[in-house]
């Protein structure tokens, strides 16, 4: 038996899982977006883009993630980058303390905020406590509701993309910066902020998919009447019984995403190569 | 560096890193405090302290059935993810293999794709080639969404690796399988066991792979609690959360002694 044969064995097992339980039915899916009474028709897709009610779904799904991914990386970058110059005992704790909300479940988390944010729960009473809202102001099943729940699941994803960057930066560049003259902000803007670029973008792209393409969060604190691509590839599943529809917007959601990943794995491979 | 950081910034990053904490763990303090609270609805903060609803989880045979089938899918898939995974480390990790690259992207491509699409993929493939949803299918979904982990924790632990131990183990005349199993093994063990219980804890929290494939008999806990929050949440639901939130704890502390949280959380 050659090395290769060796390589060949021990990768095999693994292959067959991935062509079995993962190519296989993601092509399947794909056909069945396609599958019509008659034959293959793009009646499906049609149906989606062509129907209003949809496109705004498809254009909430897009703006809510957007949002999403701005505020985690308006918070995400000063979080890593404390955590990256504080001394190893405080980080440490920080870690730990991002990743253990990335460690439990989507659906023990959407339920934390769900008692947080429900009309008697404590964020809109400490809201009506300072003044800022009337009696019967409540936050469930609103879009607010959403971001909130949506970046506090995905802020340690960017976190620590972000960190894993941060941490390579040579702290000897930034005292440099400051012997040069710069304040501490300017440090910031001129040498920090441009070398962390690379894991801001890469967090951006994780936390945009993620968001695009979360179910549990949106639909247990938007409500039914609230809902996103993901929720309504959900209703199309189990509710309606049209799977090739359900497939057709699953294929428009990974197309979108795909939009947004190509061009940075092209230019990530052109910078590398 | 950090002794000319202006004071006023200073307290603005301690208030900063403050209030980050408080939203980044908001959810899990409430779920828990809501656990332990004798009233008959959710509450935060609890009022009385009882442990009633813990009874009430342990005597429900719903949620103990959830456990079970949980529990039994979460092993099954962590001893798959950590064999198949572990085995493609080593043949990736070697780089001999024609198209190295592609195959490790291979490897890795379950975490690119959105769940919510491989999700609806694995109904719409076995229902239509095999009938009915069986935990077999949670079984092989589950795995396949946790064997990336595995890879990744087993390659950067062999990347530490020296190779000259195993060229080392050839001259002295250890045939293949000694090697791999006397010499390139045991260096694999801490990724081994880290993205052994990463995939423990990826399996026994998957909601949405669970719930696109849920039928009567088969439901897991995620699911479970998904179910009654859409419904009838009481506090029994913070309870079962709080024993989740307990086991991931367990979990975080365990891989941090196998691989470092520090090397985890870079990775």
């Amino acid at each position: 038996m050659s090395d290769r044969a060796e390589n060949l064995l021990l990768a095999l097992p693994g292959l067959l899982l991935l062509a079995l339980a993962f190519f296989l039915p993601i092509g399947q899916m794909m056909l069945l977006s396609l599958s019509g009474p008659d034959g293959p028709t793009l009646e499906h897709f049609a149906r989606f883009l062509g129907d209003s009610y949809y496109l705004g779904i498809l254009w909430r799904t897009v703006r809510l993630s957007l949002i999403i991914t701005a505020i985690c990386a308006v918070i995400g970058f000063p979080l890593a980058y404390i955590m990256a110059r504080v001394g190893p005992r405080l980080r440490m704790w920080l870690v730990i303390a991002v990743i253990l909300p990335l460690m439990t479940s989507v659906v023990v988390r959407t339920f934390g905020w769900m008692v947080l944010l429900s009309r008697s729960g404590l964020v809109p009473e400490l809201l009506r406590d300072m003044g800022l809202v009337g009696r019967s102001f409540g936050l469930m099943q609103t879009e607010t509701a959403i971001v909130i729940g949506m970046v506090q699941v995905l802020l340690p994803f960017m976190t620590l993309s972000i960190l894993g960057v941060v941490t390579r930066i040579e702290i000897r560049l930034e005292e440099a910066a400051r012997t040069m003259g710069c304040s501490f902000l300017q440090t910031m803007r001129a040498v920090v902020l441009p070398l962390s670029l690379p894991g801001i973008v890469a967090g951006s792209l994780l936390v945009f998919t993620l968001s695009a393409s979360s179910f549990v969060t949106p639909n247990l604190l938007g409500g039914a009447r609230i809902q996103v691509l993901a929720s309504s590839i959900y209703k199309s599943v189990t509710q309606s019984l049209e799977w090739p529809f359900a497939a057709a917007q699953a294929v428009i959601l990974f197309v979108g995403i795909l939009l947004v990943l190509v061009p940075y794995i092209r230019l990530s491979g052109a910078r590398h190569g | 560096m950090v002794r000319s950081v202006p004071g006023w910034l200073r307290v603005a990053a301690i208030v900063f890193i403050a209030a980050t904490l408080i939203v980044l763990l908001a959810p899990l303090i409430v779920v828990i405090g809501a656990s332990v609270s004798e009233s008959q609805f959710i509450s935060f903060p609890p009022q009385n302290f009882s442990l009633r609803w813990y009874a009430a989880v342990l005597s429900s045979s719903a949620y103990l059935s959830a456990a079970l089938i949980s529990l039994q899918i979460a092993l099954a898939v962590t001893v798959t993810a950590t064999l198949v995974g572990g085995a493609a480390a080593i043949a990736l990790h070697r780089r001999q293999l024609p198209g190295s690259e592609v195959l490790a992207t291979l490897f890795l491509s379950p975490l690119v794709l959105p769940t919510i699409i491989y999700a609806i993929g694995m109904l719409m493939f076995w229902s239509a080639t095999f009938g009915p949803v069986s935990p077999v299918v949670l079984w092989l979904g589950h795995s396949v969404i946790a064997l990336p982990y595995v890879v990744r924790t087993t390659l950067a632990v062999l990347s530490e690796s020296d190779p000259a131990l195993e060229e080392a183990a050839r001259t002295m005349g250890a045939n293949r399988l000694q090697r791999l199993w006397l010499v390139v093994v045991p260096q694999c063990l801490p990724g081994l066991a880290a993205g052994a219980f990463f995939a423990f804890n990826i399996s026994f929290d998957e909601a949405v792979l669970s719930l696109f494939l849920r039928k009567p008999g088969l439901t897991t806990l995620p699911v479970q609690i998904y179910g009654q929050l859409e419904f009838s949440p009481d506090p029994s639901v913070a309870a079962v959360s709080s024993l989740m939130i307990a086991i991931t704890v367990v979990l975080i502390l365990v891989i941090d002694r196998m691989l470092g949280l520090k090397r985890v959380a870079s990775v």
